[in-house]
């Protein structure tokens, strides 16, 4: 699971006099055709910097998305939605390490990035700093915020960089298993008592503005990536994958007898585009900035983790100190 | 802020104190792994992952890279025992690199090709040879590659940790395991029954 792609620097062409221009042209020639870019190619800074930064927030995102959903295991409701809830945990963690190797091609340590999530440096997907009060927003995590990040993963692995787009193949085969458990669990919650029916209701309340923000603010107020989608490093802009979403999502969502809280949310037929309100975009900037209500815990957690995996990291290291580090090859 | 009701606890103050720098970034050592999916398919790079010693890759690797479907083995080896050739522009063969063949003996090496950017690297074969490049230039002609390879990958035989035929047995359950995938996740009949009872 993931939100992508949406915090991104200011670019401008300016910081690419410096390149070798042959060289530039060349690898742009070779995107241009459809070819993906390998660890070993030459690449402009901009791009290994940028490609760094997004897939490291992406592998952020899996490790700390998996943390409200990670609670529920113990309290999930019977053995099978444990199993469920248990193997879509893991597939997350997993894909976090999947990601962590294609950022390292790149030259930067896991260790690093690590450091880096826990000591407030890097960003991660901003929805995952809401709490998931009840099980049904654990349901709805399930769902619809790994439907969000299927659409931005689906996307990105049409990109141009050959150890990022490996890794999303393996990580969207998973998603799609992701999605129908969520689905499964909303629609059991959705379709069965009245007080189930209720909770999932609520829970769809409070998700629905974090989840409008998960694709980041509307494209007139982002920042300018015109060389990064020309490089294919973002591959469809925040508008494009929120409205992607509305589009396969709201009428399923409908299906279920459920009410989305907006009443401006319709779909303009001429234009073909869902109108909705938009969501507070300067409680997106203050919850990204670390003052949402989970920032703090959910990196207190992984402190934690740090901690306690000390001694375990240090003994291990012992094993392995006759070993050289060097980056994984793809 | 909000009263998290999360479950287990509130975490928050689980650790006040910072925790003190790392002494130095530290990597374990990374390793490359290898899984064969189906009889008829090669040997296939599936990714990276960190571990400290050869065995607890294999074991991470069985965990990371074996989940669902089918496996029939898996191969792990560390990163800095693979050699790795420059990768060729579209077109030209790497092999066209490595044309001096000494003696092909000596040492079992284990090769594997990338046909086409983004793709992921298979294997090609096995060859003995001196060094590494010299494995090259013997899988040159010994080896089979239907168009130019870009980049090849070259291991000594015995730096892997295969796993072996009685080992085949810890995937034997792996497809059982529905709760791992999508198809057991049906929800049309339930959906249906619902709509009956609203209209
Ligand atoms: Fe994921
Ligand atoms: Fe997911």
């Amino acid at each position: 699971m993931y939100g992508g792609g949406y915090l991104f620097e200011k670019t401008s062409p300016d910081l690419l006099k410096e390149e070798d221009q042959e060289k530039l042209a060349a690898f742009e020639a070779r995107i241009d055709r459809g070819e993906k870019i390998e660890p070993h190619d030459w690449m402009p800074k901009l791009y290994r910097q940028q490609l760094i930064r997004m897939i490291e927030q992406h592998a952020h995102s899996e490790i700390i998305g998996a943390l409200p959903e990670g609670t529920w295991i113990t309290r999930a409701p019977g053995f099978k939605r444990k199993l469920g809830l248990m193997a879509k945990v893991q597939d997350e963690v997993g894909h976090a390490q999947l990601l962590y190797s294609a950022a390292e091609t790149l030259g930067k340590s896991r260790e690093q990035m690590i450091d880096d999530l826990i000591n407030g440096r890097s960003k991660y997907s901003n929805i995952f700093n809401y709490p998931a009060y009840t099980w049904a927003d654990s349901c709805f995590i399930s769902w619809l915020v790994d439907a969000g990040a299927i659409v931005n993963q689906v996307a990105n692995s049409k990109g141009s960089y050959g150890p990022y787009c490996r890794a999303l193949e393996r990580i969207c085969i998973e998603e799609s298993f992701h999605l129908k458990f969520g689905h499964h669990c909303v629609t059991y919650l959705a379709t069965g008592t009245p007080r189930q029916r209720q909770m999932m209701q609520e829970a769809l309340n409070r998700w629905w503005y974090p989840m409008l923000m998960f694709f980041g603010p509307p494209d007139k107020i982002s920042a300018h990536t015109e060389i990064l989608m020309r490089w294919k490093v973002k591959i469809l802009s925040n508008d494009e994958t929120r409205q992607q979403w509305l589009d396969m999502y709201v009428p399923k969502i409908w299906e279920l007898g459920l009410t989305i809280p907006d009443d401006k949310l319709r779909k303009n037929e001429e234009t073909g585009k869902w109108e909705f309100t938009q969501p507070d975009w300067e409680e997106f900037k203050q919850v990204i900035n670390g003052n949402g209500p989970c920032n703090k815990e959910r990196l207190a957690v992984r402190r934690m983790a740090e901690k306690r995996g000390e001694w375990v990291r240090r003994a291990i290291l012992v094993k392995a100190s006759n070993k050289k580090y060097v980056t994984p090859l793809a | 802020m909000d009263k998290i009701l999360d479950p287990r606890l509130q975490r928050l103050t689980l650790i006040n104190e910072p925790l003190p720098a790392k002494p130095e970034l530290d990597q374990l050592p990374t390793f490359e792994v290898f899984v064969k999916s189906r009889a008829a398919r090669p040997w296939r790079h599936e990714g990276s992952l960190h571990a400290s010693t050869l065995e607890m890759a294999f074991v991470f690797a069985k965990e990371q890279y074996s989940r669902r479907g089918t496996c029939l083995g898996i191969w792990v080896i560390a990163t800095h025992d693979l050699f790795v050739t420059d990768y060729a522009d579209n077109q030209t063969d790497i092999y066209d690199q490595f044309t001096e063949a000494p003696g092909c003996s000596g040492e079992a090496w284990e090769v594997f090709h990338m046909y086409k950017r983004g793709t992921q690297h298979t294997h090609a074969g096995q060859v003995s040879a001196p060094t590494p490049q010299a494995a090259l230039a013997c899988a040159r002609n010994a080896l089979e590659r239907p168009r130019p390879v870009l980049n090849a990958w070259v291991g000594a035989a015995g730096k892997f940790r295969k796993s072996t035929p009685e080992e085949e047995a810890m995937w034997q359950t792996t497809p059982e395991k529905l709760f791992r995938e999508a198809i057991d996740y049906k929800t049309n009949e339930k959906i249906k029954a619902f709509k009956a009872t609203q209209s």
